[in-house]
């Protein structure tokens, strides 16, 4: 009889065995898992568009496109697992989107004809005919900026909404506020045709399954496949009713969710299930053993950001049971995972430790770890009351969202301030006097050039993203969306949009050797630097510029004149993004962080006084550049990343590598319990870890294929290290060579 | 005001004591040991390290060398420095970590050490030593929360030949020091091809009442590197296998 771990065990291999040919079907993808399964061979979409431009917008255009995509979805069920359900593509891949389109999709000869109509834009996700903005251009390229026009999900819904009523009751409220808010009827109908086509993916699951118990011989799986019959019958319209009934409900909806806008927020896992838990344990019909399982397979489903821990509106404690329940689970199954635990000085410090001995146990890269206080208290900031604060949790890559009720935009808007800086420098060529205090005075000076155009656009995507974009499935979770016939772009209770900035090190590290080095020291002159950044450090007197120049005390040193910038371009930053108008109670909100993109980013800026050669990727997030010490303090780090919160609710992480020559016993425990809780003291907001085995970090390196299971946090979301590009793979492997 | 030669400071050290830990290496030993992985710590004054791989030909050294092809070890700093740089972790030392004084032979600046764990005391930091046990100052050792000592080799003659003193001297101030009543950790790094009777050693330790761990540290070839550094030539032992050192940890058992 196959029992729990057996089965386990095939679900891990299953998934092995789909992170290769993913990556054989899909090329290198620098991106999240998201529990995609790989594309059948008969697997077809033909993609209706209903814009000249070659795309679909609007809710009819998106509503008819995710009924074809989830439509050719084939139904996935393996008799291993105790849910079923899983997403193999997405609408955005049909709507010219080179940055995610799968190589498979790429291979199609309908899509290359498609392509062959692209405009210059790189995505067609944005309707460029009806909402042009040819006039912010110009200066969103000036400063590298990633305008947030165009893009999509980056907020939460709030699951208990769809899970109080199921998909039958959504249908009954689309179809009764339909009734009531005449005029809207493309609104509602295309919600209607959304939540049935949902409905058609279950049924066609029911029908899977169906199949599947007349083949199946072994008891114990025929009785697996029963209750999932019956569960997913029950939940086809039925709100669930028990904590089984809860997990595949949420599963297809993060299936649907996915395919419509690649939508990865989840909720505060702990405590949105717990009285399904408890009511079954209640019952006697749920035990842990099960529990597990069933949290393990939604993990496996698909790594949405789920928080577990943190405390409530009034302080108290909300880490239960079923925290260390899912603690266990995401143990059992050991894949990519983004469980984020919520610190606060009220939580179970043994739930905690709990949490940080599973970052040593699998080196995997989970749990990461936000802190209460800072993220409350800075939201507050924002004039926003406590509890919504409270609700305020972390459900994206670097990013906090209130589910239900917030359009933030997070994590798609940012500006490249290196770029900035590039402009700074250039001006300050033409300036009499220079200084490092006049270049800053010229960075800030472009910076809020950059700020302005880039709310602009962020203004414009609100406006009319409802017309573009509409959210058609997140929708059916938001508070005041079907009861008012209106997008959430339209009708959330806060615009507190996340603007991002990128590339600090590189700037305080290039202040701060002008600052030693030219001012101070007087090792060189302006005109020098200029030569040296124009040949790109050519040349061996270039060269030795370039040496004085990069040893000089950088961001994280500890005390260093580079730290001492970090905190003023930090002040600045945040001063500039906060009091850049924004119309109808928008706000914007600062925050450190460059995503996967430093890379890309890197390419766009030239030669930096910090020694950096043009194109060389900019430094990530927070993080300082590599060798910022010679012995790599994470202390020293954490200090320094402490130091440069912006202070209104959004992150700027500690992405830390951690020598993973200490072990358990060691007392590794107790040296990361100490760094976090030092961070958090210090006004710290989100620590993602990665404590990896060195041999077999190098031997993937050298050979992904010898440890398809090797996950890594690459920043805010985990990866399968195998079917990273190998430039990312050099990028995790410095980053860690360096943390040694 | 009183200084010290420093030759590094290290933060975040996991390897150096219990808990996250700053670790201040003294510069200056007594003991010439022929595997040692701090050669550049001997010399009590600053010295020049040479790396010429990292050279890049620029024909300015006169001018100071900044590509990491010349470097001094060692610098003069006075205790209110070194406390500034301790005290930048002092929120990370709550859960066991604290301060580690090695070297090099921390006693051979007795005095100074002296001074950083008075500093260090009155800030609440927990404060070890890693030491040779060659030099013993009881007003200054009794101090301490913990103490990292060293003993290599247990013949009197194979001592002399690879360490250059009498074994004797150490194993008195161990002696000394174990009636302190302070938690001490002895080590033993494993040399292979060296008769160092680790499990007279071990029995050695085990009559002592305060010695809470008996380590065995695997020799490793880093210093070679930083010999070479410094212009000498320092001989290669072997690197012991785990299966080796597996093997080794049975005499090495205290209690």
């Amino acid at each position: 009889m196959l029992t729990y771990a057996d089965r386990l065990k095939s679900m891990r291999e299953t998934k092995i065995r789909h992170t290769l040919e993913k990556r054989a079907q899909n090329g290198y993808t620098d991106l999240d898992d998201f529990g995609t399964v790989p594309i059948t061979k008969d697997y077809e979409v033909e993609p209706w568009y209903n814009s000249s431009n070659g795309s679909f917008y609007g809710y009819d255009g998106m509503c008819e496109n995710f009924v074809r995509v989830i439509g050719a979805h084939p139904a996935y069920v393996d008799p291993m697992e105790m849910l079923c359900g899983r997403w193999r593509d997405m609408l955005v891949n049909y709507r010219g989107d080179l940055h995610y389109m799968p190589d498979w999709l790429k291979k199609r000869p309908k899509t290359m004809e498609f392509m062959k109509t692209a405009t210059a834009q790189w995505s067609k996700r944005w309707d460029e005919q009806r909402f042009p903005y040819d006039d912010l251009k110009p200066l969103q390229k000036k400063y590298n900026i990633q305008t947030g026009i165009d893009g999509d999900a980056h907020f939460a819904c709030d699951y208990r909404i769809g899970l109080e009523s199921g998909f039958g009751g959504l249908l009954e409220k689309i179809r009764k506020y339909r009734d009531i808010n005449k005029g809207k009827e493309d609104f509602y109908n295309a919600e209607e045709r959304c939540v049935i086509a949902i409905c058609d993916f279950i049924q066609r699951h029911i029908d899977k399954i169906e199949e599947l118990i007349v083949s199946e011989t072994r008891p114990e799986i025929r009785e697996n496949l029963t209750k999932m019959l019956e569960v997913n019958k029950n939940i086809k319209l039925g709100a669930p009713k028990t904590f089984y009934e809860a997990c595949q409900w949420v599963a297809h909806f993060n299936c649907a969710s996915r395919i419509y806008t690649r939508d990865g927020a989840g909720f505060q896992l702990d405590v949105i299930l717990l009285p399904y838990y408890e009511n079954d344990v209640r019952n006697g019909i749920l035990d842990d053993e099960t529990a597990k399982f069933l949290i393990a397979n939604l993990l496996l489903i698909d790594p949405h950001y789920y928080q577990i821990s943190g405390v409530d509106e009034n302080d108290r404690d909300m880490t239960n049971h079923l925290s260390y329940l899912i603690l266990e689970a995401a143990d059992s199954i050991n894949i990519s995972c983004n469980l984020t635990v919520r610190v606060h000085e009220n939580c179970d410090r043994e739930f905690l430790r709990r949490a940080v001995y599973y970052l040593f146990k699998n080196k995997n890269g989970w749990p990461r770890f936000c802190n209460d206080k800072a993220l409350a208290e800075g939201y507050m900031r924002n004039g926003v009351d406590k509890k919504t604060a409270r609700e305020r949790i972390a459900v994206g890559c670097n990013w906090m969202c209130v589910p239900g009720k917030e359009f933030p935009m997070n994590d798609t808007v940012k500006i490249n301030i290196a770029k900035v800086f590039e402009h700074a420098l250039n001006d300050l060529k033409n300036e009499v006097v220079k200084s490092a205090e006049k270049l800053f005075e010229l960075y800030e000076k472009h910076l809020k050039i950059a700020a302005e155009v880039t709310a602009a656009g962020i203004n414009l995507h609100i406006d009319h993203c409802h017309d573009v974009t509409p959210e058609l499935i997140m929708n059916l979770m938001m508070h005041d969306t079907i009861e008012k016939g209106l997008d959430i772009s339209e009708c959330a209770k806060l615009y507190t949009v996340g603007v991002d900035g990128a590339g600090l090190a590189v700037v305080a590290d290039s202040l701060g050797a002008i600052s030693d080095r030219i001012e101070k020291e007087q090792l060189l002159g302006w005109d020098e630097l200029f030569g040296a950044l124009e040949s790109n450090f050519e040349g061996a007197k270039n060269e030795r510029i370039r040496a004085i120049m990069s040893s000089a005390p950088k961001y994280c040193g500890g005390g260093t004149e580079a730290d001492r910038w970090a905190i003023r371009l930090t002040e600045s930053f945040t001063k500039i993004i906060k009091s850049t108008p924004m119309p109808d109670g928008r706000t914007l909100v600062p925050g450190w962080f460059s995503w996967a993109r430093s890379i890309e980013y890197g390419t766009a800026v030239a030669a930096t006084p910090n020694g950096r050669k043009s194109c060389e990727p900019i430094s990530h997030g927070a993080n300082p550049n590599s060798g910022f010490r010679r012995d790599g303090a994470v202390t020293a780090q954490s200090n320094g990343i402490a130091s440069v919160q912006c202070g209104y609710g959004n992150s700027a992480p500690l992405q830390i590598e951690f020598d993973p020559k200490i072990t358990v016993e060691e007392g590794g425990i107790d040296a990361v319990l100490s760094l976090i809780e030092a961070h958090f003291e210090q006004g710290g907001t989100l620590i993602n870890i990665n404590i990896l085995d060195t041999e077999k970090l190098m031997e993937a390196h050298k050979n992904p294929e010898s440890h398809p299971d090797l996950v890594v946090r690459v920043t805010g979301f985990t990866a399968y290290f195998a079917s990273l590009s190998p430039k990312f793979r050099q990028l995790v492997v410095d980053r860690f060579l360096q943390g040694m | 005001m009183q200084t010290g030669i420093i030759a590094d400071i290290q933060r975040s050290s996991v390897h150096d004591g219990p808990g996250l830990r700053t670790t201040v290496f003294f510069k200056g030993c007594p003991l010439h040991c022929a595997w040692c992985h701090n050669p550049e710590t001997i010399d009590p004054k600053p010295q020049l390290l040479e790396y010429p791989e990292k050279c890049i030909c620029c024909g300015m050294c006169s001018k100071g060398c900044f590509s990491g092809a010349k470097v001094i070890c060692g610098k003069e700093m006075s205790s209110d420095e070194v406390m500034e740089q301790i005290l930048h972790d002092k929120q990370y030392y709550v859960k066991g970590g604290g301060v580690t004084f090695s070297g090099g032979e921390p006693f051979m600046q007795a005095d100074f050490l002296n001074t950083l764990i008075d500093k260090c005391k009155s800030q609440g930091i927990h404060t070890a030593v890693e030491t040779s046990m060659a030099i013993y100052s009881e007003a200054v050792i009794s101090k301490l929360d913990l103490i990292m000592c060293d003993l290599k080799i247990w013949d009197k003659d194979i001592h002399r030949e690879y360490v250059g003193i009498d074994p004797g001297i150490i194993r008195a101030n161990i002696e000394k020091a174990d009636m302190l009543g302070i938690p001490i950790i002895l080590r033993t790094p494993v040399i292979p091809g060296i008769k160092q009777e680790i499990d007279k050693i071990s029995a050695f330790a085990k009559q002592l009442n305060n010695v809470i761990q008996y380590e065995l540290l695997p020799y490793h070839p880093l210093g070679t590197e930083k010999a070479k550094a410094m212009g000498i030539e320092q001989k290669e032992f072997k690197t012991p296998s785990n299966e080796y050192m597996e093997e080794l940890k049975k005499y090495a058992y205290i209690r």
